[in-house]
Order: structure tokens, then sequence, then C-alpha cells
């Protein structure tokens, strides 16, 4: 099962499977034919080797997640045979999955929406104008990547609050947009400014307004940048138990999180059903990082180079 | 497609021209400087002003001038906690850009000159970012445990016992599985920006080079590397920026208290604690002074590593 | 003209957020209830393992006073501090919060945040005072809570291994060294401590030597200023610590709390110091597992002749200055303080009740209950050295993770423990 690496001195090969690196022109004939080396298997072993490094704290949680925290306690590292589901069923019941999982998905798409969105425009006209104003305002939008959760909550709170949009999923809604502003411009601009210039001009040239020109030329050219802030801006709104635990009081409108933090007591965790709450809570990322890989991932370089 | 690459053919300088006007840039600005001003720099900037007051528990005292700020240079346990926190705070940061920038791109590298299994181990490489770090924290801490953990266990097994240790609980050792644990988590990022930047480059540019005799590490310095630079910076801001701020993985691994013998403390963790675990009813207006100092920092080298990422941009193109 | 007027919009719009949240604090309408009519009282807490047998002991309040329906909430304990202050500060919060003991309470207290219960609530005469302190503001002297529970810090030891072993429960120094010599020469670890966790340590300390610095008689020369932790008696009782390390497991500080708690409960260490809220964890963890409880035996030199239990309050009923149900909220201290839910405390929490007169069916509980009952002490560092930054208790574990490392002995740790407090404790205040 070893992964085909090419030499590391060869040129990257065209196998004509993969779309983006079809449509570019390749060397023919200096291509060298991929084989095995010393090199190579290095490579793979490497690849491998991290890989296993990577998903081993995960697999450990799904494996408790099949046992029972009385199983952990006298057998920490003891495996899930015959598995149990009943954590599952508890997770699933005590976490009100049904009901929060609703919450959880229309909170973090439609506050991923709003943020990227709005940032997409911001991105574009930071990379499009020369100006200190606008590179003020840059500055500013970083600035809120540095913002202290814990310290911003209290006048958050009191904001929402005189709002009377304690407990309203709309409200949480607007901080998660706002929040992922600073990250968004950030990641997108940078994706902005590797397009061409002469795009721009081209479109003039073609009669088109500042916003067509941005709908139809550059919003294509740079949908797996979107890809990546969206997969990067959806795990930490769909993981984040904190603003909900402050900014939400009515039970009906929790999100997944909320329900997963009552697995945490103060002197006894409740691992068995924390970890099976976790591995639910986890597969809808799974499910989008697989969707979103594809864009970000073969598409990535067409926005960055062409 | 055909005719933007031929436009883009030329050259790479003046990418970031003149295009929009001022006033058709304001209006692309504004959805986002309006949801930005209401819920994010309108919290952030009364809370720090919270730290020019005293208080007592949640009600605001009188104006206080820099009397908190002074606190934390002359007052234990601030003054004490302050310089072993940042340190670690900064080598969480040079501990995560060397791992990125070595194993990240490593990878990145090698999977970009993968056939088959490349999104698989894309995949893999991610993962751990799909789960909360405070979890993630948790789950290292089970696996490293001197008793039960499958780390010390797997050393024992192959035969390196001797390097199995208490990984936690040695103040050498600590930070370090702090450091690596929060890189870790964070490496599907690297990966994909710079496998991305280096699907970027134009195959002609490297076989040319390659057939005028250049050696793989020419190529490397002249080519690859100038084409990473902007990836390179985007990297390095975030993980400056997560560094200084890193709260969770830390609290997972060490307690509020950065276990042992604050081995582990940053700079979020005094915060924490300082704020919510305190018996001094003044302790908003010393913990936001605490967030005011951190924030002003962060936001000063930021700005200067966009600064001097730009400028090597220029020189590099 | 166009960017002035999207400019002049967004400052409104700015400007307009700022004059609702400059107004925000002191919105308090929550919806009115016409008296006689059924009121729900809103009660927070921490304690989400608990959530199943609070919702029982309220069932039992709810039916004595059908008028009240008490809706029971519990958030992460780690963030429950932030959330509590929020959740006083804004519309919408709870009547009834449970909140902290001593020091972490005087922050809501100061900020006017509860109510006084004083000449309200009956009931409360019968608390013990170390206990009932806990519910006090340090300035006004005025009670603020009804106190839920006491914790006693005990040496648990498993019954099973000491008679595997043909140990006795030890009642002289001696004898307690003789216990720990024989489980290590059987090859047992003989305690069970997570030292990663410094929050444990201080516990520890004072489990193994609270009887050796002098227990209350030390805290009322620390309180009034004629000694300090520079004391040679309090230094001698951080030497015990030292004096332990070979019992416990190597490398203790590598071992976190949980790790601990696994190596007692399924029977890899033999003793297990500490508090009795570790009692529910066990039964949960191992249901089999046949443990009891004693006082450490009073060392040689030591200031007091008799060994005792150190003991603290854990959490508070308290009102909520701005809750619009005062009447039903008294009525539900009221009920609080009465015997009726102490023995709900023990019976469905397995917790202390901090009212006196409740009876334990659980054989631990009633033996760590009688051991406190004879010998009585304060955890000094939690009762009377958290009411400023840094918190003894802080201090201290820190402290005591750097004897274990090395870096530090016992007249070190004291002497950072004495400088830390003196920078918010005045004596005699």
């Amino acid at each position: 099962m070893t992964a085909t690496i090419t030499p590391s001195t060869a040129d990257a090969p065209s196998d004509g499977r993969d779309g983006r690196r079809s449509s570019r022109p390749n060397g023919g004939a200096r291509r060298r034919r991929p084989k095995v080396t010393a090199g190579g298997m290095a490579s793979s072993v490497f690849l491998w080797l991290y890989a296993a490094i990577s998903i081993a704290p995960l697999l450990l949680m799904v494996s408790n997640s099949l046992r029972t925290t009385q199983d952990m306690a006298t057998q920490p590292l003891g495996l899930p045979l015959p598995p149990d589901f009943t954590s599952y069923q508890k997770a699933w019941i005590t976490a009100s999955f049904d009901t929060y999982f609703f919450n959880s998905i229309f909170v973090t798409v439609a506050s991923v929406l709003l943020s990227t969105v709005v940032s997409l425009l911001a991105a574009y006209a930071f990379a499009r104008t020369k100006s200190k104003l606008f590179t003020a305002l840059e500055g500013l939008f970083l600035s809120g990547l540095m913002l202290p959760v814990y310290l911003a909550i209290l006048p958050l709170f009191f904001l929402l609050d005189a709002a009377g949009m304690i407990s309203n999923l709309w409200g949480l809604i607007l901080v998660y947009g706002a929040l992922g502003i600073p990250f968004s411009t950030f990641v997108l601009s940078s994706f902005f400014r590797q397009l061409p210039i002469e795009l721009d001009e081209a479109a003039r040239l073609d009669g088109a307004g500042p916003f067509q020109t941005f709908w139809r030329v550059h919003l294509p050219l740079v949908k797996p940048a979107i890809a990546t802030v969206v997969v990067f801006r959806f795990v930490p709104v769909w993981n984040d138990f904190f603003y909900p635990l402050i900014l939400i009081r009515d039970q009906d409108s929790y999100t997944l999180p909320v329900g997963i933090t009552r697995f945490f007591g103060e002197y006894q965790t409740d691992w068995a059903t924390l970890f099976a709450g976790l591995t639910l809570a986890t597969i809808p990322l799974v499910v989008l990082f697989l969707l979103a890989t594809k864009q970000i991932v073969s598409g990535l370089t067409a926005g960055m180079s062409k | 497609m055909s005719a933007i690459t031929a436009l883009k053919a030329p050259r790479r300088r003046g990418n970031t021209g003149i295009a929009l006007s001022r006033r058709a840039g304001m209006v692309f600005v504004l959805p986002a400087l309006i949801l930005f001003a209401v819920f994010i720099a309108y919290p952030l900037f009364t809370a720090l002003s919270y730290s020019f007051f005293g208080w007592t528990g949640i009600l605001r005292g009188d104006f206080v001038g820099i009397e908190n700020y002074v606190t934390l240079f002359t007052k234990l346990p601030y003054s004490e906690d302050i310089p072993n926190a940042f340190v670690h705070n900064i080598l969480l940061f040079f501990g995560a850009m060397v791992f990125q920038n070595t194993v990240g791109l490593g990878l990145a590298t090698l999977l970009h000159r993968l056939t088959r299994f490349k999104r698989f181990f894309q995949t893999m490489y991610t993962l751990p970012y799909l789960v909360s770090p405070l979890v993630i924290g948790y789950l290292w801490s089970l696996m490293l445990s001197p008793l039960f953990g499958p780390v010390n266990a797997v050393l024992r097994g192959i035969g390196l016992g001797e390097l199995a240790q208490p990984w936690l609980g040695n103040p050498q050792t600590a930070i370090w599985v702090v450091v690596l644990v929060t890189a870790w988590q964070w490496i599907g990022f690297p990966v994909l920006l710079y496998g991305a930047a280096l699907g970027g480059i134009p195959e002609e540019i490297d076989e040319a080079a390659s057939l005028d005799g250049a050696s793989a590490w020419q190529r490397f310095r002249s080519i690859t590397l100038p084409m990473l630079v902007p990836a390179i910076g985007t990297v390095s801001v975030l993980t400056f920026i997560g560094a200084m701020e890193a709260f969770p993985i830390p609290y997972a691994l060490g307690g509020s208290q950065g276990n042992p013998a604050g081995a582990t403390d940053v700079l979020s963790l005094l915060f924490y604690r300082t704020a919510f675990e305190s018996g001094s009813s003044n302790a908003i207006g010393t913990s936001s002074a605490i967030a005011t100092l951190l924030f002003l920092f962060i936001f000063g080298i930021s700005m200067l590593i966009t600064m001097l990422l730009r400028r090597a941009e220029r020189k590099l193109f | 003209m166009m960017r002035r007027r999207i400019l002049t919009a967004a400052a409104l719009l700015t400007g307009s957020a700022l004059l609702l949240s400059a107004c925000a604090p002191s919105a308090s309408s929550g919806d009115e209830q016409a008296s006689g009519d059924a009121v729900t009282l809103k009660v927070w807490s921490w304690r989400t393992e608990d959530v199943e047998a609070y919702n029982k002991i309220f069932d039992v309040f709810e039916k004595e006073h059908p008028n009240i329906t008490v809706e029971f909430e519990a958030f992460q304990n780690t963030e429950y501090n932030q959330i509590l202050t929020t959740g006083l500060a804004g519309s919408d919060g709870p009547d009834v919060p449970m909140v902290r003991a001593y020091g972490q309470l005087q922050p809501n207290i100061e900020a006017g945040q509860l109510e006084p219960i004083d000449g309200k609530v009956d009931g409360l005469d019968g608390i013990a005072p170390s206990v009932i302190a806990g519910a006090k503001g340090k300035a006004d002297g005025k009670t603020y809570a009804v106190p839920l529970a006491t914790q006693t810090l005990q040496m648990f030891y498993n019954k099973q291994i000491f008679e595997e072993q043909g140990l006795e429960v030890p009642t002289t120094w001696d004898e307690f060294i003789d216990v720990q010599e024989k489980l290590l020469a059987a090859g047992i670890t003989p305690m069970a401590l997570g030292a990663k966790d410094d929050w444990i340590l201080p516990i520890f300390a004072d489990i193994v030597g609270s009887a050796r610095y002098g227990g209350s008689e030390f805290e009322e020369q620390v309180l009034s200023g004629e000694t300090d932790f520079n004391d040679p008696d309090y230094v001698a009782s951080l030497g015990i610590i030292t004096e332990m390390e070979k019992y416990l497991t190597p490398d203790v500080v590598g071992v976190s709390y949980t790790d601990s708690q696994i190596q007692f409960s399924s029977g890899q260490a033999a003793q297990f110091p500490g508090g009795s809220f570790e009692i529910a964890t066990f039964r949960n963890q191992a249901p089999d597992l046949e443990f009891g409880s004693y006082q450490v035996p009073v060392p040689d030199d030591a200031v007091l002749d008799a060994p005792v239990s150190p003991a603290y309050a854990d959490g508070n009923f308290a009102i909520n200055s701005k809750s619009t149900h005062q009447d039903e909220a008294v009525e539900l201290l009221n009920w609080l303080a009465t015997p009726e839910f102490g023995q709900l405390v023990a019976d469905e929490l397995n917790q202390f009740s901090a009212i006196p007169g409740v009876e334990y069916e659980d054989a631990a509980m009633q033996e760590a209950w009688s051991n406190y009952e004879d010998g009585q002490a304060p955890y000094l560092l939690l009762v009377d050295f958290r009411y400023g930054e840094p918190l003894g208790t802080a201090v201290l574990g820190q402290q005591v993770q750097k004897m274990f490392l090395g870096e530090t002995d016992a007249a070190g740790a004291a002497a950072a423990l004495q400088t830390g407090i003196s920078q918010w404790f005045v004596p005699g205040e």
C-alpha cells in the first residue's frame, strides 16, 4: 500500500486524470516515468507515519466512545470489545441532539455565509484600491483577529441584551458573522491580490462595472479560496461553546457544543458520552471537508496562478 | 481561461493595482465595516477601556489612569507570571513556525508530487483541526499519561523505553508538548495553503531552469520560495496571532495555572485566571490591562510582519 | 458626496449601538408575575453531573410548594463564573444562582448583585461557623447565601487491599508510616496523587499536615498576625510532603488528577488523599469498590494532639437582587436550609449537607462524617486565603510541584506562600 511518488527531481506528472494538470502545457518528452525509488519510499513512509500520528488521538476518541466510563476507569486503553453503543444513545438524548443539531446547522451556515459574503466584497476592495484609508481599514479588520474572546464578551453581552437579542439565534449569527470577517478578509484579500490587474482592465474595456467585474470575473477565480475560508470558519463556529453559553439562555436555542459541555463535570467527566457526542458532532465536519477539499485542493491553484 | 492565462503570463508585477475608485471601494467594504464596527470594534475598544478604571465586581468605579498597568509590572503574581508566560508564547510561535515550515512544507511538497492518495492524506492531516482544540488537548493528555498512556507504551514496545517519561510532568518537556500539539492540530492549514501555492508555480519556469542546469536547491531558492512567500506570510501572521492567543490547548494540557509549576503558562491563561478565578474585586480592571497589552503587542508585531512580507514580496518578484 | 453619506450612515449605526449598550446594565425588566399565579424560579449551578439528582430534589419542593416551579440548569464548571457574572448583570438571569464560597463570592456581593438574607431565612444558626463564613460578605459581615455542602478532606483507603495485606487503619504516626512501607514492599502504590493538577496539592498538604501546624489554632494566629506562614510548625507540616513523596507514584508531577482517580478506583493504589466529593465519583467509577476513610494520625512534635479533618463549604445558593420573584426565592432558600433538603443532599447528591441533623446511609459517607465530627479543622488556604490575587491555594499548589521537582524545599515553599498572600492580606483586619 505505497503511495506513488515521483522522484524528487522529476517534474510533476501530468497523467491526464486531473483536469488542472491536463490543462497545463507539459514537457512531453522530457517527462520521466514515475517510479518507486529509495527517496520515494522514504517519502511514502513519512506520509503514512504522519497520517498515523494525525489520527491516533481521534481513533482513541472513537474507540473510547464505544466503551463505558467504568470500563475506561479500570482499563484506560482497552479496546471496545464488544462495542457498546449506549453512549451514543445517551449523548443523543441528553444533549438533545435532534434540536441542537439543527440550531447548530442554522447558526453555522448562516454566519459563515454572512461573513464570507461581506468579506469577499471587502477583500476585493482591499486588493483593488490603493489608499491610506483602505490600508487603515484593512489593519483595523486584522485587529479583530487579535480579539481575546473572553475579554469582549461583557460589552457584547450588554449590547445584545440592550437590543433584546439574548437567546436569539440571529444575535449569535451576527456575532459569529462579524468574528469571521478578520480571518476571511485576510485570506481572501491575499488571493484577490494574486489576480492580475489586467483582468479588471479587460473587463472594463468590455464595459463591465465594478460589481460586474467582481461578480463575473473575480468570483469564479477565487472559488477555491472561498472553499478554504468556508471550511476554516465553519469549524471554529461549529465547535464553539463559549458564545452560546453566555449569549443563549433559552434551552431550545442551544447549539450542539453547549449540549456537549454538559458532560464535563466539576469532578467527574462522563468521558464515554462526551466522546460519543463529539464523534457525532465531528461527522458533519468531515463530510463538509471531504466535499470542500475537492475545491480547495485541485482548484486552489487555479486561483493563485491562472 | 486561456485568455486570462495569456494576460497573466508577461508579468506578476503590479498585481495590487488600482481598479476601484475610493467611492466604489467604500461600497464594497461597507457591509463588512458595519458588522465589524458593531460587533467587534465597539466591544473590543469598550473592553480595552475597562483597563483604565477601578472595579468592584461588575460595577465600574473611578478612572484610575494607568494604575492597573503599574500593578501588572510591580505586584506579584503578575510581575513574575507575565515574563514567564510571555516567553512561552514566544516559544509557541517559533516552535509552530519551525514545525509548519519544515514538516508542513515537507508534507505539502511530497503531496504535491503525489498522484494517488493525495486527498486521502490531505484529509488525514486536516482531521485534527476538525475537533475542538479543548478536546484535542484532553485526548493528548490521555495519550501522554505516564501511567496509562499509549505513547510511553509504544516507546517501550519498540525498545525506546528510556525515552518514556512523564511528558506533561516535566517542565522541560511539557512546554514542547504544548507547542507540538498546537502545531500538529493546525498543520492542515499550511499543508493546504502551501500545496496550493506550489501548484501555482508554472511548470514551464521550473523546467526551463532545470534545463539551464539549475540545481534542485537553486530552483527551490529562486523559483519555489518566492512563489511561496505570500502563503508563508499568511501562515506566519496567523500563526503569530494563534500563538499569542493560545488558550484551549494549554488549558487542557496544563490547567489554568500552567502546570507543572507554571511551565506551560501562557498569557491567555493568566488573563483567564485573573478575570475568572481571582478573589480580587478589581479582577476586570487588572485582566483588561493584561488583555490590552497583549492586544497591542500582537497588533504591532502582526503589522510589522505584514509590512516586511509585502516588502519581501516586492523585492522577490 | 456619496462617501460622506455612507460614513454618516455607518457612524449612525455604530452610534446607536453605543447608545443602546450604554444603558444596558440597568435593564432589569423581566416579565412581571401577578401574585398568586404560578411562578417559575430559575436555579443555576455548575454541577452538570448532578442535573438528574437536582430535578428529583426540586420535585419534592414543587410538591410542597405548588405555586412554584423550579427550573434547574447546570453550566460547565470552568465557564460558570463568567456565565454567572453576565447572568446576574443582564436581564433574563437566574432567580436563585448557585454561587462560589468565600473569596470568589465577594465580587458578586460587592457589586450588589445578591440580596442579603439575614433575618429572611431560618435555620442558618445551626450551621458551623467556618461553613457559614463561606456565604458571608467579607466587608459587611452579612449573610448572602445558604451553604449547600461541607467537604471534608481525609485519606481514603481500599478496604480489600488493606485486608489482603493484613493492614489496619493507622492510629499513630508510626503505624501510618508502617502501613506505607508495607504497601511499598508489597509492590502496591501506597497513595494515588495527581500532582500534575496543582489544586489537589494544598488539599494533600492539609490532609497530612493540618494537625502538625495546628489547624484552627494556627488559623487564629495567622489571621491576627501573631505568626505567619514562615512559622517553623507550618514549614514542618510542608516537610511531611517531602517525606510522603516515596509513597506516591514515581514522577508524581506527571500524574493527572483523573489518572490518580483511576489508579485508586481500579485498585492500583491503596489510598487516595482527597475530599469527600470523591465519594460520588468512586461510587460511579467502581460500584464494587469497598473503601473507607481515616484521618492521618498526628506526627511527632505536632501542635495538635489529635488528628483532624480539614473542611470547607462548597457551593451556596443565593438570591439575584434583580429577580422579580424575591418572595418565592426566599421561600426556596428557606427550604434549602431545612434538614429535609439536607437529607436529600446526602441521599441524592452523595454530599455532606451543611445543615446539621442529617443521616448518612452510605457507609463510606457515614465513616467520613464521623471522622470529621471527631476532629475539625479549616482547609486553611481555601477558607481564609482566597480573597485576593494571588490565591493562597494557587501559590502553594505550584510550590508543592516545585518541591516534587526538587526546585524548592519546605521553607522556600512556605516563604513563597507568605510573600504571595502578603500582596493583599493584612493581618488583624
